[in-house]
């Protein structure tokens, strides 16, 4: 099988605001499907995705997207009209419509022609299930709507690139299912970078992970693989292991461990989620249960 | 959803010459008008637009009769009201949802103020013919004045964009506002802003609300165009300069 060509490269991103660093020498790559985004809190996972969103330019480091490199305003206008993005916090203006509100953003991406762009919002806002409330206004609309508002505003004018800012939080577990069939089809042709809390979302969605601690990449590779890392290094014990870098008690009363076992463990199969904890070694402070 | 080809992207095959960027931008500004005009601070305009045509309307009351102090001090105050509803101009619940499209703030900014100046125009107008003839001071001076006033406004907007993650600058330009007004009176009339005509510092007065008007709008065009920090070529750690805004935080 030959490999999927590469569609962004990112090469030594750094941004500081004030003392601290939020991005500190940022390497990667990314090729067409859905790449995840992991990191805990403050990890520097949005402003990775503004940065590459061309929201806000990095002190330092270079990236070419979808061919276009964005230090130039040209570059930068010509990967604009390739990129949809969905930022954490989506904010709207109320008294719009589902429809008025994506049929602005698509007017900001410059599709002028109305009969079309018409035809263009209708069509995003039928893919994310909202074609039967596109008249209603945005305030009267619950928060799982209204985010799907705004992955249909990043979704309009069919970009090629998608940056996708943890997407469903405080979303249900019903509209978290929806999301992901919707990111699984916009991943299908284009270039998606979701970042997320969720493992559960990447190791169901994503070809490809990275992972982001304290600024820095710390894995870059498939879910399989990260997965892999915790191999031989989860068990199951009756009590707490000290040893553990992570341990909880499971529904079945016995206690999962993370970390490196003692002799004649009772090993367990990783998941995704115990490679991620293993990869941030501690650097979180919420790694340790 | 469908994958990508087909018709959208002929429709949004542009002309690559530079003559050819023109009709594109002309017709994005079209269709941007009826939606930008939407979104105009209409509630704050309606509030403080009422409340200086009744101040300017309380100079009318038979048992008034006001000098021409009292006509500038009523216009300023006007003015000031104005300016007010001037900084919820740059509110934009939308503004993170909107940030990486390819029609800039700088364009969807400049819209807006293009959209409120003939409003504001005849707002002012109608205000200032309010004032009894006796105590209307010159058009021309006090028009500079509330002018100035609007661009600090806008001025203060803009600084709380670019230093900020917020989406509604109004509130905080407004206080600013309330709270630099009465500070104003506090500064000698040799070098402050409330001169009125007669008086021997007049012309410093008027040169210092031109130039308040001058420096508030050049920063306004220097400080609106995105992106809201600069990039910075090749591979190069960062430089002493923190970043000064937590735009991307």
């Amino acid at each position: 099988m030959t490999a999927a060509p590469t569609t962004l490269t990112a090469s030594g991103l750094t941004l500081r605001y004030g003392g601290t660093r939020a991005l500190d020498d940022v390497s990667l790559s990314l090729t067409r499907g859905v790449t995840g985004l992991l990191g805990p809190n403050g990890a520097g996972k949005t402003t990775l995705l503004r940065v590459l969103a061309t929201a806000v330019p990095p002190d330092g480091g270079e990236f070419r997207a979808l061919g276009h490199d964005p230090r130039g305003s040209a570059g930068r206008l010509a990967l604009r009209r390739e990129l949809g993005y969905l930022p954490q916090t989506p904010g709207f203006h109320p008294d719009f419509t589902a429809f008025a509100f994506v049929d602005y953003v698509a007017i900001l991406k410059e599709l002028t022609d109305r009969g079309a762009r018409h035809r263009e919002v209708r069509r995003v806002l039928d893919a994310v299930d909202l074609g039967e409330v596109r008249g209603k206004r945005l305030k009267r609309l619950s928060g799982g709507m209204r985010q799907r508002v705004a992955l249909a505003a990043a979704l309009v004018g069919d970009p090629g690139f998608l940056v996708l800012d943890e997407p469903t939080v405080g979303l249900d577990p019903e509209q978290r299912m929806r999301f992901r069939e919707l990111i699984a089809e916009a991943g299908e042709g284009r270039t998606v970078l979701l970042s997320t809390h969720q493992t559960e979302d990447v190791a169901m969605l994503c070809h490809r992970v990275v992972v982001l601690a304290h600024g820095r990449v710390r894995f870059e590779g498939t879910p399989a693989e990260l997965t892999a890392r915790a191999a031989g290094r989860v068990w199951s014990s009756d009590r707490r292991d000290p040893a553990a870098r992570a341990g909880w008690r499971t529904g079945t009363g016995t206690f999962r461990n993370v970390g490196d076992p003692p002799e004649g463990a009772d090993l367990l199969e990783p998941t995704l989620e115990d490679g991620y904890l293993l990869t941030l070694d501690g650097e979180s402070a919420g790694v340790t249960a | 959803m469908r994958s990508r080809s087909g018709p959208l992207q002929r429709m949004k095959s542009r002309p690559p010459s530079r003559t050819g960027r023109c009709p594109l931008f002309r017709a994005v500004l079209r269709a941007l008008v009826p939606p930008v005009w939407r979104t105009l601070p209409w509630r704050a305009a309606a509030l403080a637009g009422a409340g200086g045509l009744l101040l300017a309307g309380s100079t009318r009351l038979p048992e008034r009769v006001p000098d021409q102090g009292a006509g500038w001090a009523v216009l300023r105050l006007v003015a000031l009201l104005g300016a007010v509803a001037f900084g919820f101009i740059l509110d934009d619940p939308a503004r993170h949802t909107t940030a990486a499209a390819p029609v800039g703030r700088a364009v969807r900014a400049g819209l807006r103020t293009a959209l409120a100046l003939p409003v504001a125009a005849v707002w002012w107008t109608t205000a200032l013919l309010l004032i009894p003839g006796p105590a209307r001071p010159p058009a021309g001076p006090v028009t500079v004045e509330a002018a100035a006033m609007a661009t600090t406004a806008l001025a203060l907007a803009t600084a709380v964009i670019r230093c900020t993650d917020g989406t509604r600058p109004g509130r905080t330009t407004a206080a600013r506002l309330a709270l630099a007004a009465p500070a104003l009176a506090l500064v000698p009339d040799r070098w402050g802003l409330l001169g009125v005509p007669g008086e021997p510092w007049w012309t410093g007065t008027q040169v210092r609300w031109a130039s308040v008007l001058c420096l508030t709008a050049l920063w306004c065009a220097v400080a609106t165009p995105e992106p809201l920090r600069r990039w910075r070529p090749g591979h190069g750690r960062p430089g002493d300069r923190p970043g000064r805004t937590s735009a991307a935080r």
